[in-house]
């Protein structure tokens, strides 16, 4: 049993929230951690560490509706380049994004100019409402990142947008290239991440390709 | 506009000390057509015992003419000039008016630079914040701005001291934006230091506070840093020293204390964001607080601000055994933190920095502790990680209000 206070049970959900947010994160919906119930280690030997966690969250834009959840992060022994196994289960079902992802999606293909943007949110923390929703999709890119690139000593955070740039395509898929900074709360390095994210309303959110950026200290 | 000026000037002087007023006094712009005109002005102009003030003189047709008329002539000038049907418009109708209308607004002007129309609900640059450090100095008379030393840069270090009377009182420290990134916490600071400074003498927790102890505000601990987040990279953490050998800048200020000092936690890499440094206190802005603090000699409280993940932390980061205080600071920790839920519902999580953030050396409130002073803690404000660095101004005072709780709480235990 592990107290929830403590650093090792809150970077497990740090991951579950990320791979959550990446499978059902989009523009329409902004998944939150409200808190950490519980949490239970299993050291597996050969294998690695496995955590049981018990993760209450908020649908903000269902009116921050809470969303409970149960997750289990598997630390692979001894490995860095190996993703955690990730599985999350939602209680319930979580309110449909339909309408406010066709009305995103009409809006990007109808653009004469492909969108381009930086600095998301600003150094004030502002984030001009038409942009909000290229932000939830780099939130839901993001948990891909995180979730490919943490161990038990990482917690990984989207700390900004720094660049975001559409790329129109001939086919049904938005694409937004994008450069993000990651703060990884241990090193307290803040990392600039590039990754292409392809969406659509039915498919989800995709990361096509990522790399941490190059010639980054 | 040099003769204005002039005339304002005299104006000032004048009615400072009553020697000359502009009542009744009229500016006529005239307007010549031609050469004969232009000779009728000047012959106006010969006329000494008129005491026309010609702001512009008649020279050509082509130029308009100003004139100030005292009071007395204003009605014979203007039937010369009907008679002669030179036409005219009244630039000014009472020359004092205007002088009195300018005089308050420079008043009001002054005054508003004085009481400071300071928005605690918004980011400031480090000149705005100096600048109000200067205000709240002059507006109280128990707070006093010192400087404790200078930055990397030169900059100066500067620190509120908040004290109603007594000799080297007991005393508490309290500091912000140590990792210049995170900008809620210089912005909380400047709000908290209003909040004590005018709660002075009505709240009466604050007043028997400030009766029996004196406070140290460092509302920006590392400006060098904070000024190249406005200027060049808002995600910077560091200090701005350069580093022997390498290309790279910075030192982290809390990795630079001499508690644990180049132990886990900490990076031996300069370009790292949690570079230790080549030495314990090599970082003036660290080594200006440690003398200032050891000099002092008695101060009993050391707390600090950082942010984001919602945490209130104390002793140790560089080790993971308990302080020998533990159980009352977690204590201590625990009605600090539910003080602040009390206000929003924000959640703070408590304990050890070793267990609740990381192990982490040469931090500053191991040092404290180690050095004597008990009550030391380490708070990381808002939010857990939605905005984190990038926390909306609209949530700066909510921020400050919540934190201000946990503070006084542990403030009154010190006290008592």
């Amino acid at each position: 049993e592990l107290p929830p206070s403590h650093f090792p049970a809150r970077r497990a959900a740090a991951v579950a929230v990320g791979y959550l947010r990446y499978l059902r994160g989009g523009p329409g919906r902004r998944l939150e951690l409200r808190a950490l119930r519980r949490a239970r280690r299993q050291d597996i030997d050969d294998v690695g560490h496995k955590y049981y966690l018990e993760l209450e969250l908020e649908d903000v834009l269902d009116k921050g509706r809470t969303v409970n959840c149960t997750a289990e992060v598997l630390y692979h022994l001894g490995s860095k380049s190996t993703a955690p196994d990730v599985q999350v289960t939602v209680q319930g079902e979580l309110r449909s994004t339909e309408e406010a992802d066709k009305e995103f999606y009409n809006r990007i293909r109808s653009l004469e100019k492909e969108l381009v943007a930086e600095n998301i949110p600003d150094s004030h923390g502002n984030v001009p409402p038409a942009l909000e929703p290229i932000h939830l999709l780099a939130w839901a890119a993001s948990g891909y990142v995180i979730w490919q690139n943490s161990t038990e000593n990482t917690q990984f955070h989207l700390a900004q947008v720094k660049h975001v740039k559409q790329v129109k395509r001939s086919d049904e898929d938005l694409q937004f290239d994008y450069v993000l900074l990651l703060h990884e709360m241990v090193s307290q390095e803040v990392i600039p991440w590039e990754l292409t994210v392809l969406w659509h309303p039915q498919s989800g959110a995709r990361v096509s390709w990522d790399r941490r950026q190059p010639g980054h200290a | 506009a040099n003769m204005k000026l002039i005339l304002i000037f005299s104006a000032l002087i004048g009615a400072s000390l009553c020697l000359e007023t502009f009542v009744g006094h009229q500016v006529l712009r005239i307007k010549t057509k031609n050469e004969e005109e232009v000779k009728q002005l000047q012959l106006l102009e010969s006329l000494e015992h008129l005491e026309l003030d010609f702001w512009i003189n008649p020279s050509a047709p082509a130029l308009p003419v100003d004139v100030r008329i005292p009071a007395v002539s204003v009605q014979s000038v203007k039937a010369f000039l009907e008679s002669q049907g030179i036409e005219y418009s009244i630039l000014i109708e009472d020359l004092q008016d205007v002088l009195d209308k300018e005089k308050e607004d420079m008043a009001e002007s002054a005054q508003r630079q004085r009481s400071g129309s300071f928005d605690f609900g918004a980011y400031h640059t480090l000149d705005d914040i100096n600048n109000e450090l200067d205000h709240l100095a002059s507006e109280y008379s128990f707070v006093e701005k010192i400087q404790i030393g200078e930055s990397y840069e030169k900059r100066p270090l500067y620190v509120l001291k908040f004290s109603t009377g007594g000799s080297n009182r007991p005393a508490i420290w309290l500091d912000a934006g140590i990792h210049s990134r995170e900008w809620v916490t210089q912005a909380s600071a400047l709000w908290i230091a209003n909040k004590i400074a005018s709660d002075y003498g009505t709240d009466a927790s604050i007043t028997s506070l400030l009766d029996k102890m004196d406070l140290f505000l460092l509302p920006v601990a590392n400006p060098d840093g904070f000024v190249y987040t406005h200027t060049s990279n808002r995600m910077w953490r560091k200090t701005r020293s350069k580093i022997p050998g390498s290309i790279c800048v910075g030192v982290d200020p809390n990795r630079n204390w001499d508690a644990g000092f180049g132990g886990p936690g900490a990076s031996n890499r300069p370009c790292s964001d949690s570079y230790h440094g080549p030495s314990a206190n090599s970082e003036v802005e660290v080594k200006s607080v440690v003398d200032f603090i050891k000099n002092h000699g008695n101060f009993k409280a050391f707390l600090t601000l950082h942010s984001y993940s919602q945490l209130l932390m104390y002793p140790y980061g560089y080790k993971c055994t308990r302080p020998d205080d533990y159980a009352e600071l977690e204590s201590l920790g625990r009605a600090a933190a539910s003080s602040i839920r009390s206000l929003y519902g924000t959640t703070f999580q408590v304990g050890t920095i070793c267990k609740t953030i990381y192990q982490a050396s040469g931090g500053s409130i191991d040092w404290s502790y180690d050095n004597g002073i008990k009550y030391s803690f380490a708070f990381e404000l808002r939010d857990t990680g939605r905005y984190g660095f990038l926390l909306p101004a609209n949530q700066i005072i909510p921020a400050a209000q919540e934190t201000w709780l946990g503070l006084k709480k542990i403030m009154e235990h010190v006290r008592d």
